[in-house]
């Protein structure tokens, strides 16, 4: 089956971090990412590290919102919109995309 | 990091800092060592480096090298004297969409100036190799150095640059005491009082043209921070923030550089610090505990009331010490205020400093 990244997003596709972008982790937890392409650089938080590492295409998001609540105390309500909402910016920076198969 | 990825060039300044340094080698890496690297450099998320030499464009290779970067993920930039860039390596450059400018070197207006120091038709040359990256829409940097026979060519350099060929803007340096400057120290470099007219006419030209003008060293940078040392004199301030240690270098805590032979130094002007070989020492293992590197970031702890060479001085409080890689090449140690960069001596010497209605706040 291939695979390929698209930028545009129903929920049912699994979210794929861009390999071109470069994560570059610092000594608090907090990282840098990179886009080579534009340029641009963007400052991570722990979380959002951690959100990243999951976009591997094989975590749909209700997956990686589990492995939060797993990981961290205190998730508040509205995670999974603040989740989605962090991947679409991703998505809209062409810094990731949506894992498809071909039919 | 700054990778000098070849020891040749096909010009010999007279200034130049690098031939007769540390950084002089015999021999340069072949291709395969350099993308070897590079994947190294991916590793470490290195974002980006800059290719100078010597002049890359004299590797054949070059466009192999350059391949392996974007492969690798990073961006570039290039420091060139421009006389090799054809139309063809400009468009290639281009079609990469990773570089972040190409530096090409301009000491004059016209042939006669800049090729004084640079050598016969460079100065042609290097302006057709600066239209090529212009109509390939790669960005183009220019660095001017200012020495003895351009210093009264200024005015007339920034409206080639800035009006005629439109640039954004360009930076200036001035020919510092290194490399084949040590032995042409009289016939280039600036004396005191060349020193304070180009102080003067780069910072009237940095007021007239917007602050399209830059610099991190040499007279446009030296006008200003020591105008603003003189003001924080004689309002009695006790204290500029983060002065009065040797905090004039911040290199060593977010850049480092290889020589042509592999060998990682802290910075291509203090390549007899050798810190490990590529391909061969840990890359990371060097960046985080290398103890030159180390000492080097620990320079701000430093006072300068530590010299005697500042004793007595009334900037002490205002002053970083500036460059230690001139230190280096004059007292023969790194962790010394720079006497290339003393106000008082300067003004004691004779040397005035610019006028101060030019000075606006600090871009440079």
């Amino acid at each position: 089956m291939e695979s390929g990244v698209e930028k545009t997003m129903p929920d049912s596709r699994n979210p794929k971090a861009n390999p071109l972008a470069v994560l570059r982790e610092e000594f608090d937890n907090w990282a840098m990412l990179f886009d080579p392409e534009s340029g641009n650089t963007f400052g991570l938080n722990p979380v959002g590290v951690f959100i990243w590492k999951h976009l591997d295409g094989l975590h749909t998001t209700e997956e990686i919102l589990k492995e939060l609540r797993k990981k961290y105390e205190n998730i508040p309500e509205k995670a999974e919109d603040h989740l989605k909402d962090f991947i679409q910016t991703l998505i809209k920076q062409g810094l990731a995309g949506h894992e498809t198969q071909k039919t | 990091m700054d990778l000098a990825i070849t020891n040749r060039c096909n010009l010999r300044c007279k200034y130049c800092s690098h031939f007769t340094s540390a950084a002089d080698v015999v021999q340069d890496l072949p291709k395969e060592e350099w993308l070897h690297f590079f994947e190294e450099l991916n590793r470490c998320a290195v974002m980006s480096v800059t290719l100078e030499g010597g002049e890359p464009f004299c590797r054949e290779d070059l466009r192999e090298l350059i391949q392996g970067i974007v492969a690798n993920r990073m961006r570039f930039s290039i420091l060139s004297n421009g006389t090799l860039i054809t139309d063809e390596m400009a468009a290639f450059v281009s079609s990469t969409g990773r570089c972040d400018g190409l530096q090409v070197s301009i000491d004059g207006s016209n042939p006669m100036t800049h090729d004084t120091f640079r050598g016969e038709g460079n100065f042609i040359r290097a302006m057709e190799g600066i239209k090529s990256l212009q109509r390939h829409g790669v960005p183009v940097d220019v660095r001017v150095t200012v020495h003895k026979q351009n210093v009264k060519d200024l005015d007339e350099v920034a409206r080639l640059l800035l009006e005629e060929l439109g640039l954004p803007g360009f930076s200036t340096n001035a020919a510092s005491y290194m490399g084949l400057c040590r032995q042409n120290a009289e016939l280039v470099q600036l004396t005191v009082e060349e020193r304070s007219l180009a102080m003067n006419t780069l910072l009237r030209l940095h007021k007239k043209y917007n602050e399209r003008l830059s610099a991190a060293a040499g007279p446009l940078a030296e006008g200003i921070g020591w105008l603003k040392m003189e003001q924080a004199r004689r309002e009695g301030r006790e204290r500029m923030s983060g002065r009065g240690y040797l905090t004039g270098c911040s290199g060593p805590m977010s850049n480092m550089a290889v020589r042509a032979d592999g060998v990682m130094v802290p910075c291509t002007q203090i390549s007899h610090i050798e810190l490990g070989r590529i391909n061969k020492d840990d890359l990371k293992e060097v960046w985080q505990n290398h103890s030159e590197l180390r000492k080097l970031r620990e320079r701000h702890n430093i006072p300068l009331s530590d010299f005697e060479f500042c004793r007595g001085c009334h900037y002490i409080n205002y002053c970083t010490g500036n460059c230690p890689a001139l230190a280096y090449t004059i007292v023969g140690e790194e962790n010394h205020p720079s006497p290339d960069a003393c106000l008082k001596r300067f003004l004691e010497a004779g040397g005035r400093l610019p006028d101060e209605k030019n000075l606006r706040l600090a871009s440079s």
